[in-house]
């Protein structure tokens, strides 16, 4: 009995052996970011995997240098949770009237809309772009944290299909007994459906939350003054990269790496645990 | 099942435009005198009805389009033809000492507001038309001696049957400003010759036809466009579909390893994993580019390991090069940019993966092992076609997805990568670029706006046909109402 006991145990080894290994692989570059952000010295480590000397200074140049012209993190950091309050704000409301009323309504050209809606999804999001920035600019609006506001959450409408497919799967007897009951398609909406969704709601407001987080590419077309002050963490970080910063730099880099993942882990966390909720359980039957 | 639908799509004779326009005209002809006249000043057929606020609103409406079609537009859509003549010059004048400029067309600005004033046409005369059977409506109505509503009751009916009305019309407009109209000025500009030599305010540009289009495809002395849109295209696409099946298959095989019964700390694995996803992407794929630098740390232990020596003596670097060339040789680059985006999407696929995992019916199992059969053939007999015919809407835009996948390319290769391929070179593209990044690049270092505009059509031609070649094949479609109740 005690033989087989062992044997079981050791026909679980190879198997668990192979999970360390690619968790080791997995976990090898951001073990190297958090390693490098306590390195005394501000430079890329070329020899070694771990620093000489584990300080604090890079967090402390990162925080409290108000001179630099180059790493201004602490502005960065507002900026970036201001349009990301913005955004999410507007972003959420309107992806959640689309997919109500797409979901829950029917009305004459609804699928042509929905249509029109797939076909835009087809096109790069770079090409709407170009246009955009020289939009913006005819209305002074580059350069703008509400410009950006507004181009992270004008088009928000097109991903509504997520919160449509939660709405699609809550019960339509539970509108039409409200209905029977004298109430409006907007009471419906607000004090039947809403509560209901509480998952996807979450969903949708940390995801539109996120998006100036993690945006590199519209953020450094619509902020191209090339003062530090107007930018955002994405674009912040991404400079301090450039080739003659890279060497004293690299340190605060993955200080603020490490700095601006712990908000959004949080975050992210949160979200999929929100989102995992709306697929299983959000199937609320009448 | 493509031969059902294809019936079901018979049976719906016409589009919905066509309803429209028939219905249109239709209300016109049976109308009476106030809706036919409704068609000259839209408010007369509200005025009859004694919705007297209404009519002064939607009349009001007619005339402030009448003015901006007489002025705004006007002044724009009759330059849209040549997109202006007058070039900018700047004269000294020597009574103010100071540089003059002349009253210069700019083609951009030209071009912008004519498409906006088409966009604001369109839909007036799609106000327009629709006030026609409003008004026929209204008649309808007040012949049938039925209360007509007042405007009180109008705006009431926002909140209720209107609905839709009020929760779509901010977003739609958004979605116009912010997406439509910017795609139509960025497709016509890939009919212009909008590039460094024809900047605005500077230069004028001008309408040329297909001739971008041609230039995509032609290889000669004056381009090497169609070499490169080759290379490209090529890459793109065996980029998209190694990125997505790699994660795919990976991510579903780690899930069902940590899922596994006899696996023990299930929590803690898909923890170590999930880890990776919470750093934001752009955060790691530059921590990653330097650790795999010319004198990164990963050429250092690669050197001090022998592992470059010995890829050397196996022809596997270059004769020239004394380290590992991971994001600088094309070859190389390649393979290392599928390799970071597994590591980057494997994680994803496999939170994916374990939701639906969870939800496949366990008797299915059960079953299968009472006929005897064996793990690995319930992996692939049950797990695997129930993975796939769930997840097939996501892998088609997981497709479309990676296509589109800008930061994983750009940020490992931006500013590291240098192509030594001339005839690519010369058209602006590198060997790991995929069309948009070429499309980006194109505009922010070579402003050649007309051909970025091609290869964006480009990549919605690809996109388009191959979405509709996947839904025809994988995806039923018409299923959201099987899932309401």
């Amino acid at each position: 009995m005690k033989k087989n006991g062992l044997l079981k145990a050791l026909q679980l080894v190879p198997r668990h052996l192979f999970l360390a290994i690619l968790a080791v692989f997995w976990l090898i570059p951001i073990v190297w970011l958090v390693a490098n952000s306590f390195n005394e010295s501000q430079f890329m480590n070329f020899g070694r995997f771990f620093p000489e000397n584990f300080s604090l200074t890079a967090y402390r140049l990162l925080l409290f240098d108000s001179e630099s012209t180059v790493a201004r993190f602490p502005v960065w950091f507002m900026n970036t949770l201001q349009i990301a309050i913005f955004t999410s704000i507007i972003s959420s409301i309107f992806v959640l009237m689309v997919s109500y009323a797409t979901s829950r309504m029917r009305f004459r050209g609804r699928r042509t809309l929905m249509s029109v809606g797939v076909i835009l999804g087809l096109f790069p999001g770079f090409l709407a772009m170009i246009a955009v920035y020289f939009i913006m600019r005819s209305f002074g609006l580059t350069n703008n944290h509400w410009g950006l506001v507004i181009v992270y959450s004008g088009s928000s409408g097109l991903g509504y299909l997520i919160a449509k497919g939660f709405f699609d799967t809550i019960s339509e007897t539970l509108s039409e007994s409200a209905r029977i009951d004298g109430a409006t398609e907007s009471q419906v909406f607000r004090l039947i459906i809403l509560p209901l969704s509480r998952p996807i709601i979450v969903y949708t407001v940390i995801t539109a939350f996120l998006v100036p987080w993690m945006d590199f590419v519209f953020a450094s077309i619509m902020l191209n003054s090339g003062i530090a002050t107007d930018w955002t963490v994405a674009i912040g970080l991404f400079r301090m990269l450039q080739r003659e910063l890279l060497a004293t730099h690299f340190a605060r880099f993955c200080a603020g790496g490490v700095l601006v993942s712990i908000p959004i882990s949080i975050l992210f966390v949160i979200m999929q645990k929100f989102y995992v909720e709306s697929i299983t359980s959000g199937s609320v039957k009448g | 099942m493509t031969g059902t639908l294809k019936k079901v799509d018979k049976k719906k004779p016409h589009t919905a435009i066509f309803d429209f326009f028939r219905d249109i005209g239709l209300d016109f002809i049976e109308g009476d005198i106030f809706v036919k006249l409704s068609a000259l000043v839209m408010g007369i057929g509200f005025f009859r009805r004694k919705q007297i606020i209404k009519g002064i609103l939607i009349t009001l409406f007619q005339a402030v389009i009448i003015l901006f079609g007489f002025t705004f537009a006007d002044h724009y859509l009759s330059r849209f033809g040549t997109l202006g003549t007058v070039e900018r010059v700047s004269v000294f004048n020597p009574e103010t000492m100071r540089n003059e400029v002349n009253n210069f067309d700019d083609s951009f600005q030209i071009l912008l507001y004519s498409i906006i004033s088409i966009v604001v046409i369109i839909v007036a005369v799609a106000i327009y038309l629709q006030n026609i059977r409003t008004v026929r409506a209204l008649e309808v109505l007040d012949r049938s001696g039925e209360h007509i509503p007042t405007f009180w009751e109008d705006i009431m009916s926002a909140r209720d049957k209107k609905f839709y009305l009020t929760l779509l019309s901010l977003p739609c407009i958004g979605i116009v400003l912010f997406t439509i109209i910017p795609l139509l000025v960025m497709i016509t500009v890939a009919f212009t010759n909008y590039d460094q030599q024809h900047m605005p305010p500077a230069n004028l540009f001008t309408w040329v036809g297909f001739d971008n289009f041609k230039t995509l495809f032609t290889n000669d002395i004056t381009s090497s466009f169609g070499y490169a849109f080759g290379i490209v295209l090529t890459w793109t696409l065996i980029w998209a579909f190694a990125a997505t099946f790699s994660n795919f298959f990976l991510g579903i095989a780690l899930s069902s390893l940590i899922n596994n019964q006899k696996t023990k700390l299930k929590k803690m694995w898909r923890t170590m994993f999930v880890v990776t996803i919470a750093v934001p992407q752009f955060v790691t794929l530059l921590v990653i580019r330097n650790f795999f630098s010319q004198i990164g740390i990963a050429n250092r232990m690669a050197a001090d390991w022998g592992i470059t020596e010995f890829l050397s003596s196996i022809g596997l670097i270059p004769a020239h090069l004394d380290f590992i060339p991971f994001l600088t040789d094309p070859t190389w680059a390649r393979v290392m940019i599928i390799l970071i985006n597994v590591w980057i999407g494997v994680p994803f696929m496999m939170i994916i993966a374990t939701g639906v995992l969870m939800n496949i019916p366990k008797d299915l199992y059960e079953s299968a092992r009472i006929d005897g059969a064996s793990p690995f053939k319930q992996f692939v007999y049950i797990t695997m076609p129930y993975m796939l015919f769930v997840t097939a809407p996501f892998l088609v835009t997981q497709v479309i997805h990676n296509i589109n996948n800008f930061n994983v390319i750009f940020l490992l290769t931006q500013d590291v990568y240098r192509t030594t391929d001339q005839m690519l070179g010369n058209a602006g593209a590198r060997e790991i670029d995929l069309l948009v990044t070429w499309l980006y690049r194109l505009t922010q270092e070579q402003y050649d706006f007309k051909m970025a505009s091609v290869i964006g059509i480009m990549v919605f031609l690809v996109c388009a046909v191959f979405t509709l070649i996947a839904f025809n094949l994988v995806i039923a479609r018409n299923k959201e109402d099987k899932f309401q109740l």
